[in-house]
Protein backbone atom coordinates (compact mmCIF):
# COMPACT_ATOMS: atom_id res chain seq x y z
CA UNK A 1 0.00 0.00 0.00
CA UNK A 2 2.62 2.73 1.26
CA UNK A 3 4.85 1.88 -1.78
CA UNK A 4 1.73 2.28 -4.11
CA UNK A 5 1.01 5.25 -2.68
CA UNK A 6 4.37 6.94 -2.91
CA UNK A 7 4.30 6.22 -6.81
CA UNK A 8 1.70 7.51 -7.43
CA UNK A 9 2.84 11.00 -5.87
CA UNK A 10 5.76 10.79 -8.06
CA UNK A 11 3.83 10.03 -11.06
CA UNK A 12 2.25 13.42 -9.92
CA UNK A 13 4.93 14.93 -9.37
CA UNK A 14 5.87 14.50 -12.85
CA UNK A 15 3.66 15.76 -14.71
CA UNK A 16 3.79 18.62 -12.63
CA UNK A 17 7.53 19.06 -13.50
CA UNK A 18 6.63 18.29 -17.37
CA UNK A 19 3.78 20.82 -17.15
CA UNK A 20 5.77 23.36 -15.84
CA UNK A 21 8.57 23.00 -18.71
CA UNK A 22 6.00 22.38 -21.51
CA UNK A 23 5.33 26.36 -22.34
CA UNK A 24 9.32 27.08 -23.17
CA UNK A 25 9.71 23.87 -24.49
CA UNK A 26 6.80 24.74 -27.46
CA UNK A 27 8.33 28.11 -27.60
CA UNK A 28 11.92 26.95 -28.34
CA UNK A 29 10.53 24.58 -31.16
CA UNK A 30 8.27 27.07 -33.22
CA UNK A 31 10.97 29.70 -32.48
CA UNK A 32 14.30 28.11 -32.54
CA UNK A 33 14.52 24.76 -33.82
CA UNK A 34 11.60 25.02 -36.61
CA UNK A 35 13.25 28.10 -38.20
CA UNK A 36 17.05 26.80 -38.10
CA UNK A 37 15.52 23.30 -39.89
CA UNK A 38 13.57 25.68 -42.27
CA UNK A 39 16.17 27.83 -43.19
CA UNK A 40 18.33 24.75 -44.45
CA UNK A 41 14.97 23.76 -46.27
CA UNK A 42 14.29 27.20 -47.78
CA UNK A 43 18.14 27.21 -48.64
CA UNK A 44 17.68 24.20 -51.55
CA UNK A 45 14.71 26.54 -53.30
CA UNK A 46 14.54 29.44 -55.65
CA UNK A 47 11.92 31.27 -53.23
CA UNK A 48 10.64 34.77 -53.37
CA UNK A 49 8.75 36.44 -51.03
CA UNK A 50 6.03 37.73 -53.12
CA UNK A 51 5.67 35.41 -55.53
CA UNK A 52 2.76 33.13 -56.25
CA UNK A 53 4.40 30.10 -57.38
CA UNK A 54 5.29 27.25 -56.09
CA UNK A 55 9.07 28.02 -55.44
CA UNK A 56 11.68 25.67 -57.69
CA UNK A 57 14.05 23.40 -56.36
CA UNK A 58 17.74 24.29 -56.63
CA UNK A 59 19.36 21.95 -55.19
CA UNK A 60 22.77 23.58 -53.76
CA UNK A 61 22.40 26.12 -56.58
CA UNK A 62 22.20 28.68 -53.71
CA UNK A 63 25.28 28.12 -51.93
CA UNK A 64 27.34 27.08 -55.79
CA UNK A 65 25.78 31.12 -56.68
CA UNK A 66 27.05 32.25 -53.12
CA UNK A 67 30.53 30.76 -53.79
CA UNK A 68 30.93 31.36 -57.36
CA UNK A 69 34.58 33.01 -57.68
CA UNK A 70 32.99 34.49 -60.92
CA UNK A 71 31.48 36.69 -58.36
CA UNK A 72 34.66 37.66 -56.46
CA UNK A 73 34.39 41.46 -58.68
CA UNK A 74 31.35 42.16 -57.53
CA UNK A 75 31.61 44.19 -54.68
CA UNK A 76 28.35 43.19 -53.01
CA UNK A 77 28.92 39.72 -54.08
CA UNK A 78 28.80 36.47 -50.56
CA UNK A 79 32.51 36.74 -51.16
CA UNK A 80 33.11 40.07 -50.79
CA UNK A 81 30.70 39.85 -47.59
CA UNK A 82 32.77 37.14 -46.25
CA UNK A 83 35.70 38.79 -46.54
CA UNK A 84 34.68 42.11 -44.88
CA UNK A 85 32.84 40.17 -42.41
CA UNK A 86 36.31 38.50 -41.56
CA UNK A 87 38.33 41.81 -42.11
CA UNK A 88 35.81 43.45 -39.39
CA UNK A 89 36.38 40.52 -36.75
CA UNK A 90 39.67 40.53 -36.86
CA UNK A 91 40.47 43.95 -36.70
CA UNK A 92 37.97 44.22 -33.46
CA UNK A 93 38.70 41.31 -31.51
CA UNK A 94 42.55 41.46 -31.88
CA UNK A 95 42.40 44.85 -30.51
CA UNK A 96 39.89 44.14 -28.37
CA UNK A 97 41.17 41.02 -26.32
CA UNK A 98 44.94 42.67 -25.85
CA UNK A 99 44.11 45.83 -25.21
CA UNK A 100 41.35 44.93 -22.47
CA UNK A 101 44.06 42.51 -20.65
CA UNK A 102 46.26 44.81 -20.91
CA UNK A 103 43.70 47.79 -18.96
CA UNK A 104 42.83 44.65 -16.45
CA UNK A 105 45.86 44.35 -15.55
CA UNK A 106 46.94 47.96 -14.72
CA UNK A 107 43.43 47.97 -13.11
CA UNK A 108 43.92 44.81 -10.90
CA UNK A 109 47.19 46.12 -9.52
CA UNK A 110 45.90 49.26 -8.24
CA UNK A 111 45.85 49.64 -4.60
CA UNK A 112 42.74 52.22 -4.34
CA UNK A 113 39.70 50.32 -4.34
CA UNK A 114 37.70 53.77 -4.83
CA UNK A 115 39.91 54.44 -7.98
CA UNK A 116 39.32 50.49 -9.29
CA UNK A 117 35.56 50.85 -9.12
CA UNK A 118 35.37 54.12 -10.56
CA UNK A 119 37.56 52.69 -13.78
CA UNK A 120 35.51 50.04 -14.30
CA UNK A 121 32.11 52.02 -14.45
CA UNK A 122 33.89 55.08 -16.34
CA UNK A 123 34.86 52.49 -18.74
CA UNK A 124 31.90 50.00 -18.81
CA UNK A 125 29.39 53.45 -19.45
CA UNK A 126 29.89 52.89 -23.32
CA UNK A 127 28.19 49.85 -23.23
CA UNK A 128 25.09 50.57 -21.90
CA UNK A 129 23.63 52.89 -24.99
CA UNK A 130 22.14 51.32 -28.02
CA UNK A 131 24.43 50.62 -30.78
CA UNK A 132 22.44 52.80 -32.82
CA UNK A 133 23.07 55.54 -30.61
CA UNK A 134 26.79 54.89 -30.40
CA UNK A 135 27.41 54.92 -33.88
CA UNK A 136 24.79 57.95 -34.49
CA UNK A 137 27.60 59.90 -31.83
CA UNK A 138 31.03 58.23 -34.02
CA UNK A 139 29.24 59.40 -37.13
CA UNK A 140 28.97 62.52 -36.25
CA UNK A 141 32.89 62.59 -34.90
CA UNK A 142 33.88 61.35 -38.03
CA UNK A 143 32.55 64.07 -40.12
CA UNK A 144 35.06 65.78 -41.97
CA UNK A 145 34.56 69.04 -39.55
CA UNK A 146 34.32 66.72 -37.18
CA UNK A 147 36.55 65.75 -34.22
CA UNK A 148 37.97 62.66 -35.67
CA UNK A 149 39.69 64.95 -37.73
CA UNK A 150 40.56 67.18 -35.31
CA UNK A 151 42.07 64.76 -32.64
CA UNK A 152 43.95 63.00 -35.25
CA UNK A 153 45.58 65.84 -36.39
CA UNK A 154 46.63 66.86 -32.83
CA UNK A 155 47.95 63.54 -32.36
CA UNK A 156 49.96 63.38 -34.97
CA UNK A 157 50.26 67.27 -35.77
CA UNK A 158 48.86 66.92 -39.46
CA UNK A 159 46.95 69.90 -39.43
CA UNK A 160 44.29 70.40 -42.12
CA UNK A 161 44.15 66.72 -43.25
CA UNK A 162 41.24 65.02 -44.10
CA UNK A 163 41.26 61.76 -42.88
CA UNK A 164 38.51 60.84 -45.10
CA UNK A 165 36.54 58.22 -42.28
CA UNK A 166 33.27 57.50 -43.69
CA UNK A 167 34.53 57.69 -47.58
CA UNK A 168 37.13 55.92 -48.10
CA UNK A 169 36.77 52.16 -48.23
CA UNK A 170 39.28 50.97 -45.81
CA UNK A 171 39.19 53.92 -43.61
CA UNK A 172 35.00 52.93 -43.26
CA UNK A 173 35.98 49.54 -42.31
CA UNK A 174 38.39 51.14 -39.49
CA UNK A 175 35.19 53.61 -38.79
CA UNK A 176 33.26 50.82 -37.50
CA UNK A 177 35.84 49.11 -36.12
CA UNK A 178 36.43 52.11 -33.71
CA UNK A 179 32.54 52.15 -32.75
CA UNK A 180 32.60 48.33 -31.86
CA UNK A 181 35.77 48.70 -29.81
CA UNK A 182 34.69 51.60 -27.79
CA UNK A 183 31.48 50.26 -27.01
CA UNK A 184 32.69 46.58 -25.82
CA UNK A 185 36.15 47.65 -24.51
CA UNK A 186 34.54 48.31 -20.75
CA UNK A 187 32.52 44.86 -21.10
CA UNK A 188 35.59 42.89 -22.19
CA UNK A 189 37.71 44.68 -19.19
CA UNK A 190 35.42 43.81 -16.55
CA UNK A 191 35.69 39.83 -17.61
CA UNK A 192 38.67 39.83 -17.58
CA UNK A 193 39.08 41.62 -14.19
CA UNK A 194 36.94 38.84 -13.13
CA UNK A 195 38.87 36.24 -14.36
CA UNK A 196 42.20 37.88 -12.77
CA UNK A 197 40.67 38.26 -9.58
CA UNK A 198 40.01 34.17 -9.18
CA UNK A 199 43.78 33.65 -9.45
CA UNK A 200 44.77 33.69 -5.75
CA UNK A 201 47.21 36.12 -4.23
CA UNK A 202 49.26 33.66 -2.90
CA UNK A 203 51.12 32.70 -6.38
CA UNK A 204 52.33 35.88 -6.28
CA UNK A 205 53.41 36.43 -3.11
CA UNK A 206 55.57 33.11 -3.55
CA UNK A 207 57.22 34.24 -6.40
CA UNK A 208 57.57 37.58 -5.34
CA UNK A 209 59.79 35.95 -2.58
CA UNK A 210 61.34 33.69 -5.07
CA UNK A 211 62.61 37.61 -6.44
CA UNK A 212 60.65 37.44 -10.04
CA UNK A 213 59.92 40.36 -11.82
CA UNK A 214 56.28 41.96 -12.29
CA UNK A 215 57.26 41.54 -15.58
CA UNK A 216 57.94 38.00 -15.10
CA UNK A 217 54.92 36.67 -13.16
CA UNK A 218 52.27 38.31 -15.74
CA UNK A 219 53.85 36.17 -18.46
CA UNK A 220 54.94 32.96 -16.34
CA UNK A 221 52.28 33.15 -13.86
CA UNK A 222 48.88 34.71 -15.03
CA UNK A 223 48.79 34.38 -18.81
CA UNK A 224 48.64 30.58 -18.41
CA UNK A 225 46.27 30.82 -15.52
CA UNK A 226 43.94 33.08 -17.19
CA UNK A 227 43.76 30.83 -20.66
CA UNK A 228 40.37 30.05 -20.50
CA UNK A 229 39.31 33.38 -19.84
CA UNK A 230 41.16 34.55 -22.96
CA UNK A 231 39.79 31.99 -24.87
CA UNK A 232 36.36 32.43 -23.72
CA UNK A 233 36.33 35.88 -24.16
CA UNK A 234 37.72 35.92 -27.48
CA UNK A 235 35.61 33.69 -28.85
CA UNK A 236 32.90 35.61 -27.47
CA UNK A 237 34.40 38.85 -28.71
CA UNK A 238 34.64 37.01 -32.36
CA UNK A 239 30.76 35.48 -31.94
CA UNK A 240 29.74 38.95 -31.44
CA UNK A 241 31.92 40.51 -34.48
CA UNK A 242 30.12 37.99 -36.79
CA UNK A 243 26.48 39.30 -35.66
CA UNK A 244 27.01 42.83 -36.00
CA UNK A 245 25.09 44.76 -38.00
CA UNK A 246 23.64 48.09 -36.30
CA UNK A 247 27.15 49.80 -36.89
CA UNK A 248 27.24 48.65 -40.23
CA UNK A 249 23.41 49.45 -40.80
CA UNK A 250 24.07 53.23 -39.75
CA UNK A 251 26.60 54.46 -41.41
CA UNK A 252 24.85 52.95 -44.70
CA UNK A 253 22.01 54.89 -43.57
CA UNK A 254 23.92 58.33 -43.42
CA UNK A 255 25.60 57.75 -47.01
CA UNK A 256 28.44 55.71 -46.66
CA UNK A 257 29.15 53.19 -49.27
CA UNK A 258 28.09 49.92 -48.97
CA UNK A 259 30.52 47.48 -50.38
CA UNK A 260 33.15 47.89 -47.27
CA UNK A 261 30.78 46.94 -44.76
CA UNK A 262 28.53 44.87 -46.43
CA UNK A 263 28.83 41.62 -43.73
CA UNK A 264 27.27 38.82 -43.65
CA UNK A 265 23.92 39.95 -41.66
CA UNK A 266 23.74 42.98 -43.65
CA UNK A 267 24.00 41.46 -47.02
CA UNK A 268 21.17 38.76 -45.45
CA UNK A 269 18.79 41.62 -44.44
CA UNK A 270 19.01 43.41 -48.14
CA UNK A 271 18.93 40.21 -50.43
CA UNK A 272 16.16 38.29 -48.01
CA UNK A 273 13.88 41.64 -46.79
CA UNK A 274 14.44 43.91 -49.33
CA UNK A 275 15.37 42.26 -52.38
CA UNK A 276 12.62 39.67 -51.36
CA UNK A 277 15.49 36.40 -52.32
CA UNK A 278 14.48 34.35 -49.20
CA UNK A 279 16.09 31.25 -50.42
CA UNK A 280 19.53 32.77 -51.43
CA UNK A 281 19.18 34.67 -47.47
CA UNK A 282 17.99 31.39 -46.38
CA UNK A 283 21.43 29.80 -47.98
CA UNK A 284 23.63 32.71 -46.43
CA UNK A 285 22.08 32.57 -42.65
CA UNK A 286 23.02 28.57 -42.86
CA UNK A 287 26.63 29.58 -43.44
CA UNK A 288 26.67 32.17 -41.26
CA UNK A 289 25.40 29.23 -38.84
CA UNK A 290 27.87 26.96 -39.56
CA UNK A 291 30.80 29.43 -38.73
CA UNK A 292 29.59 30.14 -35.67
CA UNK A 293 28.71 26.69 -34.64
CA UNK A 294 32.29 25.86 -35.58
CA UNK A 295 33.74 28.72 -33.39
CA UNK A 296 31.24 27.61 -30.54
CA UNK A 297 32.17 23.82 -30.70
CA UNK A 298 35.54 25.08 -30.10
CA UNK A 299 35.32 26.87 -27.30
CA UNK A 300 33.58 24.27 -25.55
CA UNK A 301 36.03 21.60 -26.47
CA UNK A 302 39.15 23.94 -25.70
CA UNK A 303 37.44 24.78 -22.07
CA UNK A 304 36.41 21.78 -21.33
CA UNK A 305 39.88 20.12 -21.79
CA UNK A 306 41.42 22.74 -19.66
CA UNK A 307 40.18 23.01 -16.33
CA UNK A 308 42.66 24.58 -14.79
CA UNK A 309 43.41 23.91 -10.70
CA UNK A 310 45.54 26.36 -8.62
CA UNK B 1 55.21 51.36 2.82
CA UNK B 2 58.16 53.45 1.47
CA UNK B 3 58.42 50.86 -1.48
CA UNK B 4 54.84 51.60 -2.86
CA UNK B 5 54.50 55.26 -2.54
CA UNK B 6 57.87 55.84 -4.98
CA UNK B 7 56.78 57.09 -8.53
CA UNK B 8 58.50 55.04 -10.91
CA UNK B 9 58.42 55.03 -15.44
CA UNK B 10 56.16 52.51 -14.81
CA UNK B 11 53.59 53.48 -12.42
CA UNK B 12 53.24 56.81 -14.61
CA UNK B 13 52.71 54.61 -17.79
CA UNK B 14 50.38 52.39 -16.61
CA UNK B 15 48.63 56.40 -15.41
CA UNK B 16 48.83 57.30 -18.42
CA UNK B 17 47.40 54.53 -20.28
CA UNK B 18 44.35 54.23 -17.64
CA UNK B 19 43.84 57.57 -18.44
CA UNK B 20 43.74 57.41 -21.81
CA UNK B 21 41.73 55.14 -21.83
CA UNK B 22 39.26 57.26 -19.70
CA UNK B 23 39.28 59.79 -22.06
CA UNK B 24 38.32 57.40 -24.66
CA UNK B 25 35.89 56.35 -23.19
CA UNK B 26 34.22 59.05 -22.00
CA UNK B 27 34.76 61.66 -24.62
CA UNK B 28 32.27 60.79 -26.85
CA UNK B 29 29.38 60.64 -24.18
CA UNK B 30 30.29 64.26 -23.10
CA UNK B 31 30.28 64.75 -26.68
CA UNK B 32 26.67 63.26 -27.17
CA UNK B 33 25.77 65.39 -24.03
CA UNK B 34 26.93 69.15 -25.46
CA UNK B 35 26.46 68.71 -28.89
CA UNK B 36 22.69 68.25 -27.98
CA UNK B 37 22.36 71.96 -26.77
CA UNK B 38 24.62 73.08 -29.83
CA UNK B 39 23.53 74.39 -33.04
CA UNK B 40 24.81 72.35 -36.13
CA UNK B 41 27.28 74.71 -37.23
CA UNK B 42 29.06 74.91 -33.68
CA UNK B 43 28.99 71.11 -33.62
CA UNK B 44 31.00 71.11 -36.65
CA UNK B 45 33.10 74.36 -35.97
CA UNK B 46 36.84 73.97 -35.51
CA UNK B 47 38.17 73.91 -32.95
CA UNK B 48 35.34 72.14 -31.15
CA UNK B 49 34.55 74.26 -28.48
CA UNK B 50 33.07 71.84 -25.46
CA UNK B 51 31.04 74.11 -23.47
CA UNK B 52 28.34 75.32 -25.30
CA UNK B 53 26.83 78.55 -25.51
CA UNK B 54 24.17 78.73 -23.96
CA UNK B 55 21.30 75.96 -23.90
CA UNK B 56 19.86 75.60 -27.34
CA UNK B 57 16.97 73.60 -26.35
CA UNK B 58 15.36 73.43 -29.91
CA UNK B 59 17.09 70.69 -30.26
CA UNK B 60 15.17 68.35 -28.34
CA UNK B 61 11.95 70.01 -29.41
CA UNK B 62 12.77 69.08 -33.11
CA UNK B 63 14.07 65.47 -31.93
CA UNK B 64 10.28 65.12 -30.23
CA UNK B 65 8.04 66.76 -33.27
CA UNK B 66 10.56 64.74 -36.06
CA UNK B 67 10.81 66.64 -39.32
CA UNK B 68 7.46 66.14 -40.76
CA UNK B 69 6.15 67.45 -37.19
CA UNK B 70 4.10 64.18 -36.63
CA UNK B 71 5.40 63.75 -32.93
CA UNK B 72 5.89 60.20 -34.11
CA UNK B 73 9.40 59.82 -31.79
CA UNK B 74 6.51 59.67 -28.41
CA UNK B 75 5.31 57.09 -30.12
CA UNK B 76 8.25 55.10 -31.16
CA UNK B 77 9.62 55.41 -27.88
CA UNK B 78 6.61 54.17 -26.45
CA UNK B 79 6.48 51.11 -28.33
CA UNK B 80 10.24 50.40 -27.23
CA UNK B 81 9.24 50.62 -23.40
CA UNK B 82 6.13 48.65 -24.01
CA UNK B 83 8.21 45.66 -26.07
CA UNK B 84 10.84 45.70 -23.52
CA UNK B 85 9.11 45.77 -20.49
CA UNK B 86 6.55 42.71 -21.92
CA UNK B 87 9.75 41.06 -22.85
CA UNK B 88 11.60 41.39 -19.58
CA UNK B 89 8.39 39.79 -17.53
CA UNK B 90 7.58 36.88 -20.04
CA UNK B 91 11.25 36.19 -19.59
CA UNK B 92 11.47 36.56 -16.25
CA UNK B 93 7.35 34.57 -15.51
CA UNK B 94 8.69 31.22 -18.40
CA UNK B 95 12.17 30.95 -17.69
CA UNK B 96 11.59 31.01 -13.54
CA UNK B 97 8.79 28.17 -14.42
CA UNK B 98 10.68 26.10 -16.59
CA UNK B 99 13.83 26.55 -14.02
CA UNK B 100 11.82 25.41 -11.34
CA UNK B 101 10.27 22.25 -13.31
CA UNK B 102 14.36 21.53 -14.42
CA UNK B 103 15.76 21.85 -10.93
CA UNK B 104 13.26 20.50 -8.62
CA UNK B 105 11.05 17.62 -10.60
CA UNK B 106 12.16 14.53 -11.49
CA UNK B 107 10.20 13.20 -14.81
CA UNK B 108 10.98 11.38 -17.88
CA UNK B 109 13.24 13.26 -20.94
CA UNK B 110 14.22 16.09 -18.31
CA UNK B 111 17.78 15.84 -19.36
CA UNK B 112 16.83 15.71 -22.88
CA UNK B 113 14.52 19.07 -22.34
CA UNK B 114 17.01 20.99 -20.44
CA UNK B 115 20.14 19.32 -23.65
CA UNK B 116 17.24 20.83 -26.14
CA UNK B 117 16.81 24.24 -24.27
CA UNK B 118 20.51 24.53 -24.13
CA UNK B 119 21.12 23.72 -28.01
CA UNK B 120 18.89 26.57 -28.62
CA UNK B 121 22.13 29.07 -27.42
CA UNK B 122 23.71 28.16 -30.47
CA UNK B 123 21.48 28.85 -32.77
CA UNK B 124 21.89 33.15 -33.30
CA UNK B 125 18.93 35.18 -34.38
CA UNK B 126 20.68 36.71 -37.17
CA UNK B 127 20.65 33.26 -38.77
CA UNK B 128 17.05 32.67 -38.57
CA UNK B 129 15.59 35.98 -38.79
CA UNK B 130 14.64 35.27 -42.51
CA UNK B 131 12.03 32.29 -41.63
CA UNK B 132 11.42 34.07 -38.64
CA UNK B 133 10.31 36.67 -40.89
CA UNK B 134 8.39 34.12 -43.24
CA UNK B 135 6.21 32.92 -39.89
CA UNK B 136 5.51 36.80 -39.02
CA UNK B 137 4.18 36.67 -42.48
CA UNK B 138 2.20 33.74 -42.42
CA UNK B 139 0.97 34.64 -39.54
CA UNK B 140 0.17 37.99 -40.80
CA UNK B 141 1.54 39.63 -37.81
CA UNK B 142 3.60 42.17 -39.09
CA UNK B 143 3.16 46.11 -37.52
CA UNK B 144 2.14 44.36 -33.99
CA UNK B 145 3.14 44.38 -31.06
CA UNK B 146 2.52 40.59 -30.87
CA UNK B 147 5.33 39.80 -33.99
CA UNK B 148 7.71 42.49 -32.34
CA UNK B 149 7.92 40.20 -29.10
CA UNK B 150 7.20 36.75 -30.12
CA UNK B 151 10.15 35.29 -30.88
CA UNK B 152 12.15 37.04 -27.69
CA UNK B 153 9.33 35.59 -24.94
CA UNK B 154 11.57 34.02 -22.93
CA UNK B 155 15.76 32.95 -23.28
CA UNK B 156 17.64 30.03 -23.20
CA UNK B 157 20.36 31.73 -21.05
CA UNK B 158 17.38 32.84 -18.70
CA UNK B 159 15.89 29.03 -18.22
CA UNK B 160 19.63 28.41 -17.38
CA UNK B 161 20.29 30.89 -15.02
CA UNK B 162 16.75 30.15 -12.65
CA UNK B 163 17.63 26.39 -13.26
CA UNK B 164 21.15 26.70 -11.83
CA UNK B 165 20.04 29.46 -8.55
CA UNK B 166 16.98 26.94 -7.76
CA UNK B 167 19.19 23.79 -7.46
CA UNK B 168 20.31 24.73 -4.04
CA UNK B 169 16.78 26.31 -3.45
CA UNK B 170 16.03 23.83 -0.12
CA UNK B 171 13.56 21.18 -1.19
CA UNK B 172 12.17 20.93 2.35
CA UNK B 173 10.55 23.98 2.40
CA UNK B 174 8.29 22.71 -0.66
CA UNK B 175 7.77 19.60 1.02
CA UNK B 176 6.13 21.60 3.54
CA UNK B 177 4.18 24.06 1.96
CA UNK B 178 2.50 20.53 0.34
CA UNK B 179 2.05 19.17 3.85
CA UNK B 180 0.18 22.50 4.31
CA UNK B 181 -2.00 21.35 1.30
CA UNK B 182 -0.42 23.81 -0.95
CA UNK B 183 -1.20 23.40 -4.70
CA UNK B 184 2.08 23.05 -6.99
CA UNK B 185 1.28 26.16 -9.18
CA UNK B 186 1.09 28.24 -5.37
CA UNK B 187 4.13 27.24 -4.35
CA UNK B 188 5.44 28.20 -7.52
CA UNK B 189 3.50 31.62 -7.20
CA UNK B 190 4.13 32.39 -3.18
CA UNK B 191 7.19 30.38 -2.31
CA UNK B 192 9.43 29.98 -4.99
CA UNK B 193 8.92 32.94 -7.52
CA UNK B 194 9.41 35.41 -4.96
CA UNK B 195 12.98 33.89 -3.73
CA UNK B 196 14.30 34.26 -7.03
CA UNK B 197 14.88 38.12 -6.71
CA UNK B 198 18.75 38.46 -7.56
CA UNK B 199 18.25 36.37 -10.87
CA UNK B 200 15.28 38.40 -11.43
CA UNK B 201 16.45 41.55 -11.49
CA UNK B 202 19.61 40.50 -13.49
CA UNK B 203 17.37 39.06 -16.15
CA UNK B 204 14.73 41.49 -16.28
CA UNK B 205 17.41 44.69 -17.12
CA UNK B 206 19.18 41.43 -19.61
CA UNK B 207 16.13 41.46 -21.89
CA UNK B 208 14.59 44.87 -21.50
CA UNK B 209 18.04 45.83 -22.83
CA UNK B 210 18.44 43.56 -25.79
CA UNK B 211 15.09 44.63 -26.77
CA UNK B 212 15.80 48.64 -26.08
CA UNK B 213 18.24 47.59 -28.50
CA UNK B 214 17.35 45.82 -31.08
CA UNK B 215 17.23 47.46 -34.63
CA UNK B 216 17.01 43.97 -36.82
CA UNK B 217 14.27 42.67 -35.89
CA UNK B 218 11.95 45.61 -35.82
CA UNK B 219 12.89 46.70 -39.57
CA UNK B 220 11.50 43.43 -40.34
CA UNK B 221 8.56 43.55 -38.71
CA UNK B 222 7.93 47.26 -38.62
CA UNK B 223 7.06 49.20 -41.90
CA UNK B 224 4.78 51.38 -40.52
CA UNK B 225 6.12 54.71 -38.71
CA UNK B 226 3.42 54.04 -35.93
CA UNK B 227 4.96 50.86 -35.00
CA UNK B 228 8.66 51.29 -35.29
CA UNK B 229 10.90 51.47 -32.49
CA UNK B 230 13.41 53.64 -31.15
CA UNK B 231 16.17 52.32 -32.97
CA UNK B 232 14.95 52.95 -35.93
CA UNK B 233 13.72 56.43 -35.36
CA UNK B 234 17.27 57.43 -34.87
CA UNK B 235 18.67 55.83 -38.04
CA UNK B 236 16.10 56.96 -40.12
CA UNK B 237 17.37 60.64 -38.76
CA UNK B 238 20.49 59.29 -40.05
CA UNK B 239 18.70 58.53 -43.26
CA UNK B 240 17.20 61.93 -43.75
CA UNK B 241 20.09 63.71 -44.67
CA UNK B 242 18.78 67.22 -44.27
CA UNK B 243 18.36 66.38 -40.38
CA UNK B 244 20.68 68.63 -38.28
CA UNK B 245 22.99 67.10 -35.98
CA UNK B 246 21.88 68.89 -32.96
CA UNK B 247 18.70 67.29 -32.61
CA UNK B 248 20.36 63.96 -33.45
CA UNK B 249 22.00 63.86 -30.57
CA UNK B 250 18.85 65.33 -28.29
CA UNK B 251 16.97 62.38 -29.72
CA UNK B 252 20.11 60.21 -29.06
CA UNK B 253 20.14 61.29 -25.77
CA UNK B 254 16.64 61.01 -24.85
CA UNK B 255 16.86 57.35 -25.94
CA UNK B 256 19.59 56.53 -23.71
CA UNK B 257 17.81 58.15 -20.57
CA UNK B 258 15.87 55.03 -19.42
CA UNK B 259 19.09 52.52 -19.74
CA UNK B 260 21.24 54.97 -18.12
CA UNK B 261 18.56 55.03 -15.13
CA UNK B 262 18.70 51.31 -14.68
CA UNK B 263 22.41 51.35 -14.83
CA UNK B 264 22.82 54.30 -12.12
CA UNK B 265 20.36 52.52 -10.03
CA UNK B 266 21.55 48.98 -10.21
CA UNK B 267 25.15 48.90 -11.01
CA UNK B 268 25.95 45.98 -9.62
CA UNK B 269 23.57 43.83 -11.40
CA UNK B 270 25.01 45.15 -15.02
CA UNK B 271 28.51 44.78 -14.10
CA UNK B 272 28.30 40.99 -12.42
CA UNK B 273 25.47 39.94 -14.56
CA UNK B 274 26.32 41.15 -18.23
CA UNK B 275 29.08 38.09 -18.27
CA UNK B 276 27.90 35.48 -20.21
CA UNK B 277 24.60 36.78 -21.11
CA UNK B 278 25.59 39.14 -24.38
CA UNK B 279 27.16 36.65 -26.27
CA UNK B 280 24.66 34.10 -26.02
CA UNK B 281 21.69 36.18 -27.20
CA UNK B 282 22.37 40.19 -28.09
Amino acid sequence: MGSKKSYGIEKKQARWGFAFVVPSLVFFSVFSFYPIINAFYTSFFDKRALSKLAPKFLGLGNYARLFNPATASNELSFLNSLKSTMVFTLGTFIPLLVISLIIAVFISNLTSNKVKKFLQIAYYCPAILSSVVAAAIWMIIFDPRGLGNQWMNTLFNTPGVDHRWLVDPVMEQVSTMVIYFWKYIGYFTILFITGLASIPPTIYEASTIDGATKWQSFWRITLPLLKPTVVLVSVMAMLQCLKTFSTQYMLYSNGAPRAPINVITFNIYVTGIQQQYLGRASAMSVVLFVLMLVLTLFQFKTTKSENVEY
Amino acid sequence: MLIQKKITLPKVLIAIVLIGMLAFTLMPLLFMITASMMTSSQIVRMPFKWIPEGFNYTNFIKAVRGNDGTYIFLRNISNSLIVSCSVAVTTVLLAALTGYGLAKFRFRGRNTVFMMIMATMMIPFEAIMIPLYMVVMMLRIQNTYIGLILPFLVSAFGVFQMKQYLTTFPTEFLDAARVDGMGEFGIFARIVFPNCKPVIATLAILSFRSQWDNLLWPLLVSQKDQMKTIPQYISNFALERSTDEGAMMAAALIASIPMFLLFMSLTKYFIGGSAVYESRKG
